[in-house]
């Protein structure tokens, strides 16, 4: 009776079991034939383009006849970093994004923090009025900033009214011009990172620190700062990125001559067809990119991870 | 310290907390106004003060054959990447959140990827792949309307996944199991109980969706025909050249078309959860 008990349970078990691998089995079909569809055409549509650009960044141009030929040599690469014309633009541009990032950190942060804290019923029309200039696109803002920066425009015409000064300052085809428009398509970005990563933040831990005599700056410092580090890594990284490849803003606020690596590389294969350099500047500014995003994520990890 | 001391210190905090504020909102809001501002001129040079007010640039508009090809081309593009993206994207979406399985990760990093490649890279990769697949295949390729049609909806692609595999986070799939042991087949759950339920998410993907790819101009910079632009394309080359009403105007109506479907969408998910 135990023994024929057994032999029950087991051959229960067995097909209990084989019902679920066959479940299994479905499953993973199921789970196969819903993600495939994107898998490939995002695979095929990005990850192949992408080795493709990359072979071509070894291939050779030839000035006079305007033709790619096929090689594999590091000549373009090289080209780039002995060129002061070029590593000037790396630097620009690396300079140009950094001191955004900065703009964007120190007005974004108080921005996402009255945010993150208000109790008006506006709340909700606050955020998006953040969030509509995301989506209305690079070259409307532009716009606006020309408008507002041209000689006649309307700082100049205002601060001429005001007698500040007696002729236009110039400001637009600046290197001031171009951080300042980046910097406002920037900044919603990292409102929107910080102001969600501080609505987690409870608000007895501020309290607690002032009630023990904490002043704001010290209470910012010591406990919302450190609590907030993750949404400020997330928005830094995500406005530096922007920052590095910005193309519309350069292009209409710094004029024909302020170069930047995103409007060099489109110079590059639109201008002068010089598609295997275009195709090396692109990497340039994708490998720069990811290593500084990198190196940003190590060195605050192991700064505040201890 | 005093308290009222500790106290003035919190007062004069909170002050510059909201000077800075104000300052990041008007950085962000000001473009926007004033381009709003300048579609109402009289004059035609964008000189402050105006002289006057007028309508007419928005009569104009309809006009120059740049803008409305582009908003033509502009909107038919967002409209075919968001379904498709949604078709393609929403069952990716379910698959990464509810299976779990080896190169889970990878296959989500590789789904979210056309996020983080920068839009000019993005551009030139397709480029020479469009280039390539041409010379193999002896067919038109590049600069034709779907060669651009999958660039976006390779970018809106990243956008469903996201939102929806958020939506699905907080679901509960003892629903699903309750529909099923009532006799319902998969299908049926899927469009009865599981796609109503996500409906938010799926909402605030496809709005996400078709302004990224309305909005997009890197990409789309390098994929264009001849004699094809988008609007975002056509909207930077007239302003390459010149600033004025007319394409004061032309923005104004794009801010507005945004706005409106952003309120419509607030409407169902409210925007302030998804971003």
């Amino acid at each position: 009776m135990a023994v024929a008990s057994t032999a029950t349970t087991t051959t229960t078990t067995a097909s209990a079991r084989l019902i679920a691998a066959e479940e299994r089995g479905g499953a993973r079909l199921t789970a196969a034939s819903l993600v495939a569809p994107a898998t490939v055409l995002v695979a095929i549509g990005l990850l192949i383009p992408l080795v493709i650009l990359f072979r071509y960044s070894l291939n050779e141009f030839v000035a006079q006849r305007k033709l790619m030929v096929e090689a594999v040599t590091i000549a373009n690469y090289v080209k780039f970093f002995t060129d002061p014309y070029y590593v000037n633009i790396l630097v620009r541009t690396l300079r140009v994004s950094v001191t955004v990032t900065a703009i964007c950190l120190v007005l974004g942060f108080p921005l996402a923090y009255v945010l993150a804290r208000t109790q008006s019923r506006f709340k909700n029309l606050l955020i998006m009025l953040v969030v509509l200039p995301l989506f209305v696109g690079n070259a409307v803002r532009a716009a606006g900033w020309m408008t507002l920066f041209g000689s006649k425009g309307a700082i100049n015409a205002t601060l001429m009214g005001l007698g500040v000064i007696s002729t236009p300052i110039e400001i637009m085809y600046t290197e001031t011009a171009v951080i300042i428009g980046i910097a406002a398509v920037n900044l919603p970005f990292m409102v929107l990172s910080l102001q969600s990563v501080i609505e987690g933040i409870s608000r007895d831990v501020e309290e607690a620190a002032f009630s023990l005599g904490a002043n704001p700056l010290a209470m910012f410092r010591r406990v919302l700062w450190p609590l907030a580090l993750p949404g400020v890594l997330a928005g830094t990284i995500l406005t530096f990125i922007l920052g590095m490849n910005a193309y519309a803003t350069p292009v209409l606020l710094g004029g024909p001559k302020f170069q930047m690596m995103g409007p060099l590389v489109y110079g590059q294969f639109a201008g002068v067809n010089n598609w295997p350099f275009g195709a090396a500047i692109s990497f340039i500014l994708m490998t720069a990119t990811l290593l500084l995003t990198v190196a940003a994520n190590l060195i605050v990890q192991r700064r505040y991870k201890r | 310290m005093t308290a009222a001391a500790s106290l003035d210190s919190r007062r004069l905090g909170r002050w510059a907390l909201n000077g800075a504020a104000g300052l990041a909102l008007a950085l962000i809001l000001l473009p926007l106004i004033f381009v709003t501002w300048l579609a109402f001129f009289r004059q035609e040079i964008p000189s402050f003060p105006p002289e006057g007010y007028s309508l007419r640039w928005f009569a104009a508009i309809a006009n120059e054959k740049k803008f409305v090809d582009g908003f033509s081309l502009s909107l038919r593009l967002g409209v075919i990447a968001t379904l498709i993206g949604l078709a393609l994207g929403v069952p990716a979406a379910l698959c990464v959140a509810r299976f779990r399985f080896r190169g889970r990760e990878a296959l989500n990093s590789l789904l979210l990827l056309p996020l983080v490649v920068p839009g000019v890279v993005l551009g030139t990769s397709m480029y020479v792949f469009h280039v390539e697949t041409e010379n193999a295949l002896d067919v038109d390729v590049l600069g034709t309307f779907w060669a651009l049609a999958a660039g976006h909806v390779i970018i809106v692609i990243p956008w469903v996944v996201r939102l929806v595999t958020a939506s699905l986070a907080g679901f509960d799939r003892t629903i699903e199991e309750a529909a099923q042991n009532l006799g319902a087949n998969p299908l049926t759950t899927f469009f009865r109980v599981t796609l109503p339920m996500i409906r938010p998410g799926i909402v605030a993907a496809g709005l996400f969706g078709f302004v990224t790819s309305f909005g997009n101009l890197e990409m789309s910079l390098f994929l264009v025909g001849p004699g094809r632009t988008t609007l975002p394309i056509a909207i930077l080359q007239y302003l390459e050249w010149r600033i004025d009403p007319t394409i004061a105007a032309v923005s104004v109506l794009q801010i507005l078309l945004i706005g409106g479907a952003m309120l419509i969408t607030d409407r169902f998910v409210k925007i302030s959860r998804v971003v």
